[in-house]
């Protein structure tokens, strides 16, 4: 029993007009003035909270432009020389290269991963929120019972697992256990269920539709803001994961690049200037992470819902 | 979830135990659940259930550098798990943490999402991407970062840092906190803040109509709307705290203060280390069902009734 | 129950899957102590070889281009504790260990408790280069056995007192020859407002080396059980000592290895450190501000005129169990550690100190060192590799007995106990450990 069933929603080209009227001027609708005084109020929360977020930012920009004796001796949150492209510079050019290996390899792994981890997630998260059937319930907690374990427990019987089939220091050790997310399930279940209408299916079927047509063609559309979150999410976290490669990698040219920065700050002893690599790296490690985000942000629109019921 | 179980359970027929119930739509829902399901009962049900397999075993020797087999023990690991001090000492740790950190951080989430999802706010895109970015940054770096920031002589916020012992027994604790709540608070906003767009505008019609205000329309439109996706975000805050370990591995090698079974998941760590894959199994159980006895029992306690999960 | 026969179903299945994976962890029974043959393999062979080293790609280009029949692949990951070493375990287990791995003496003994290293002394070449090592090396290696060695001993760390000979100098502080005059100067410097030196809470090999030094033995293995003695009289001598110093505020106790640190001896905070000679770059990279400020003397000592050294870190090349190319790969690992051309490209890409006679020798350690005034420091880390004692033994669960230490010392300096409860402490834990491994142990 969702919400949209007690309020009746406009149908057709009306709605559609009145959607897109609303996007366009980011319209949220008729309703008293905003006081200038919860503005004032507002914003300020927000900003304090941002200065908040990106001052360690702001920090790793700064670190990443100095040189290695400059770090320790002056202010951390201001420039000295800025050397930011030469240690850049420096940086790609260690070991033959090797940091632009790592980036490729983490845009594969994210970026495949990323997707199709969304695409199983999105339509597991869908079947248990839209249909109803034998065992949802005790599967939807035996996935949960998948994530209540610690990982540092999986890390042996994963390994003997791809070694049995030979594929440890291989791209699939990376990139299958990181397609399954039980989180994404979660969230697609959550917004399966508020997002898409039971009369939407129902509309659909009488058209003739199958269900796997109904999914990928309307539930998706619908899902799409979630589905986004869940790819976010997903990406991020295979980029950033090194538990993965740690256990399955030996290779050095098919290391994603957090876990390579790792790999370099444990030799920080032996080569020194690794320190100012593994800063330098970070930061341009986060930028496809950005990127990524910039790019996806438009899916995050409201009110999808109404006026696809014809 | 037990809601939608309720219902579930009332359509099927209750007394004739043999009668093949028809699932509607069987086929697709099979097409749909597998992928996922054989994915995750190959890289999570077989290596937990390996796992448990080996939390059950001993291992035998003979001499001192002698050759070692795996022997079926029981539940001596569990024995040896009951009995360590420092491992309870950790989960009491961790659950502190928990209860102060999680509603802390969540409840700036959803304040945020809130801020956000209303007209109050300008320049959304911009606070979106600079709440993300903590999350974004790997946990090496962000730790190395706040080391840097705690640091007594080397902060720029020095003259803080001297006076106040971040770093020592009584608050490094909450400076984990503190950097645990900077890396999720923006990735938990932008979950309440999907559920919040995934709401149609017509349903603030009426409550516009009837002149609410922002606060009003946040307190009792948005918030219970959005409830089943705060539920899932505590649950699973509620996980990852018991399983903190990356952030205090990281602050360990910075502060006097954090040992080497700090917590839980660290005590694993260390344990599967040695190695003492039997015992850090056993270790793993227990906190497992610790987490699901936790969180189990938060939904439960959360659950109203004719709640969609 | 509604559905028994699916839930029967689905138990059975994983029930037999996780015996199926439990059958492929081959739990390392029977014969562990028969060496395989050293024999050579025709044809081309290529050879893993996993390490942390940087810059070991390098070197083993010197080999490959002279060796097309034996050509080696080097896999580089994080150093052994932060990783690479769980990995060599899981790997042995599952049966695709690498040929060759870089194992730190420390370890050794963990890693022959699981069964994990290939005897090499089949290998006759292996047997003959024992002459060539520095004795306390081969010993650390052949883990109390006549016959049998482990590894090829590749590096050492063997310790001497790093100081700020201008501060000393200007202040008319005399360079301390034994532990008492180091506590005298230590009073001294702290008038002046420095402090002498940092006490690491988390470098327990460094603390372990101050026990080599003083003749200390930590554990003991008869062959029949192993004996733990954290708490011996050397030891707590040791723990009494900087016990002292720690609490009468001699010594700063910040976190070691940290910008706090490196800002330590870059500032003039701290005027000496007590390390291996790999010591030598830490200082050189952390506080580059403090270049030409430095020297080296010898350790202090507990009586005058004694001449006992102690050891922090150094590792071996080690082979593990089921290696099919145990002739190829030791003849690699002797090539590597041995030859000049190896250790002198190993010493310019990670600052490594041969372990063997004729590598201490080497034209690139004769050299006089800039940031140390010129001193040829590398003689005194050559006197000191001779006077390290040649016995000292480690415990197979090292990393637990370091980090069950390390909290003790971490407890210590925040005011609750003393160094020597903290040896204590871990003395029981350790036997604990062992015990929970089912490995023989008294007491």
């Amino acid at each position: 029993m969702t919400a949209e069933t007690l309020i009746p929603v406009p149908t057709g080209q009306r709605a559609e007009r009145e959607e897109r009227r609303r996007s366009r001027r980011g319209y949220r609708g008729t309703g008293p003035k905003q006081s200038p005084v919860s503005r004032a109020v507002a914003m300020t929360v927000m900003v304090v909270f941002t200065l908040y977020t990106l001052i360690p930012l702001w920090w790793l920009v700064v670190a990443s432009s100095k040189s290695r004796g400059q770090l320790l001796t002056t202010n951390g949150l201001w420039f000295a020389d800025f050397n930011l492209f030469k240690n850049i510079g420096d940086m790609l050019a260690y070991g033959d290269g090797i940091f632009g290996r790592w980036m490729l390899n983490s845009i594969l792994y994210a970026g495949v991963g990323g997707f199709l981890a969304t695409l199983l997630a999105g339509m597991c998260g869908y079947a248990l929120a839209k249909y109803r059937f034998r065992g949802r319930e005790t599967l939807f907690n035996v996935v949960l019972g998948g994530v209540l374990v610690p990982a540092t427990a999986l890390a042996l019987p994963l390994f003997l697992l791809f070694s049995k089939v030979q594929l440890t220091d291989t791209i699939w050790a990376v990139l299958l256990p990181s397609i399954v997310s039980p989180f994404g399930v979660y969230l697609s279940r959550i917004f399966a269920a508020a997002s898409v209408p039971d009369e939407l299916m129902e509309a659909a079927r009488l058209d003739g539709s199958g269900e796997l047509r109904t999914f990928f063609t309307i539930a998706v559309r619908l899902m799409t803001p979630a589905l986004v979150t869940v790819f976010l999410f997903q990406f991020v976290a295979i980029w950033n994961n090194f538990f993965l490669p740690l256990i399955m990698l030996r290779s050095t040219e098919l290391f994603p690049v957090t876990f390579g920065l790792y790999t370099w700050n444990t030799q920080i002893n032996q080569v020194p200037e690794l320190r100012t690599f593994v800063l330098s790296g970070a930061f341009l490690s986060i930028i496809p992470l950005v990127v990524t985000f910039l790019l996806l942000q438009r899916y995050w629109r409201n009110g999808l819902g109404s006026g696809s019921l014809k | 979830m037990t809601a939608t179980s309720a219902t579930a359970r009332a359509e099927a027929p209750a007394r004739p135990p043999r009668r093949r119930i028809r699932t509607p739509h069987k086929r697709a829902i099979i097409a749909l659940v597998a992928p996922f399901l054989v994915l995750f009962a190959l890289f999570y049900a077989l290596p937990v259930a390996y796992a448990v397999w080996e939390s059950l075993l001993v291992v035998q020797r003979d001499g001192t550098f002698g050759p070692a087999t795996e022997v079926f023990g029981g539940l001596q690991q569990y024995a040896l798990v009951f009995q360590d001090q420092a491992f309870w000492g950790s989960v009491g740790r961790v659950l502190l943490f928990g209860v102060v950190q999680v509603p802390v951080m969540l409840g700036l989430a959803l304040v945020f999402a809130l801020l956000l999802d209303s007209p109050l706010v300008k320049g959304k895109r911009f606070f979106r991407l600079a709440y993300f970015v903590p999350y974004a940054v790997p946990g090496v770096i962000a730790a190395i970062m706040w080391g840097f920031l705690f640091s007594p002589n080397l902060s720029p916020f020095a003259a803080l840092t001297k006076a106040v012992p971040f770093l020592g027994a009584d608050l490094v604790l909450w400076s984990i906190a503190n950097v645990v709540t900077w890396v999720y608070v923006g990735y938990n906003m932008l979950i309440i803040y999907s559920a919040l767009l995934a709401v149609p505008q017509e349903i603030y019609e009426a409550a516009r109509l009837d002149g609410a205000g922002q606060f009003r329309m946040a307190w009792s439109i948005k918030i219970p709307i959005v409830r089943p996706a705060i539920l899932m975000t505590a649950v699973f805050s509620i996980i990852g705290t018991l399983q903190l370990l990356a952030e205090p591995q990281v602050f360990a090698s910075f502060s006097s203060a954090v040992t080497s079974t700090y917590t839980p998941n660290m005590t694993i760590y260390a344990t599967s280390s040695l190695p003492n894959y039997n015992l850090a199994a056993a270790f793993s159980v227990v906190l497992a069902l610790a987490t699901f006895i936790l969180s189990f029992t938060f939904l439960k306690v959360t659950q109203r009734k004719g709640q969609d999960a | 129950m509604r559905y028994p026969k699916r839930i029967a179903a689905i138990a059975a299945l994983a029930v037999s899957a996780t015996v199926a994976l439990a059958g492929c962890s081959s739990s390392s029974s029977g014969s562990g102590d028969t060496a395989a043959a050293c024999a050579p393999t025709k044809g081309k062979v290529t050879l893993d070889f996993t390490t942390w080293v940087p810059g070991m790609a390098d070197v083993v280009k010197l080999w490959n281009d002279k060796n097309p029949d034996i050509q080696v692949k080097v896999q580089e990951g994080p150093n052994g504790n932060n990783g690479t070493y769980k990995n060599f375990f899981n790997e042995v287990k599952a049966g695709n260990a690498p040929d060759l791995g870089q194992v730190e003496y420390d370890a050794l003994p963990n890693f022959r408790v699981q069964n994990a290293l290939a005897d090499l002394s089949a290998c006759s070449a292996v047997v003959k280069a024992k002459s060539d090592f520095v004795d306390w090396t081969w010993n650390q290696v052949s883990l109390g056995s006549d016959k049998s060695v482990y590894g090829i001993p590749q590096d050492s760390g063997p310790m001497a007192l790093f100081y700020r000979k201008d501060l000393f100098e200007k202040n008319g502080i005399a360079v301390p020859k034994t532990w008492d005059e180091y506590k005298e100067a230590a009073k001294k410097i702290r008038a002046l407002g420095g402090y002498i030196t940092n006490f690491s809470q988390t470098d327990i090999n460094q603390f372990a080396g101050f026990v080599w030094q003083a003749g200390g033995q930590w554990f003991a293995n008869d062959g029949k059980d192993w004996t733990v003695d954290l708490t011996s009289s050397e030891s707590t001598k040791v723990a009494d000592y900087w016990n002292g110093l720690i609490k009468d505020g001699l010594v700063s106790t910040v976190p070691a290895w940290t910008d706090e640190w490196n800002n330590a001896y870059n500032s003039g905070q701290a005027w000496t450190w007590n390390s291996a000679v790999w010591g030598a770059n830490s200082i050189s990279s952390g506080a580059p501000d403090t270049a030409g400020d430095w020297a080296v003397a010898p350790s202090p000592q507990w009586s005058a005129g004694d001449d006992a050294a102690g050891n922090w870190g150094g590792s071996s090349v080690v082979s593990f169990t089921g290696s099919k190319h145990l002739y190829e790969a030791t003849k690699f690992a002797l090539w590597l550690n041995t030859s000049d051309e190896a250790l002198t490209a190993l010493n310019k890409a990670a600052n490594l100190y041969p372990a063997t006679k004729k590598g201490l020798k080497l034209p690139a350690l004769q050299q006089g060192v800039d940031f140390y005034g010129g001193q040829k420091i590398y003689d005194v880390f050559a006197q000191a590799s001779s006077q390290v004692k040649p016995d000292f033994t480690w415990g197979p669960t090292m990393t637990q007995t370091y980090a069950d230490v390390s909290d003790g010392f971490k407890g210590a300096v925040s005011g609750s106990g003393t160094l020597t409860d903290a040896l204590k402490s871990a003395q029981e834990s350790t036997i604990k450990a062992l015990k929970a491994q089912s490995i023989p142990v008294k007491g």
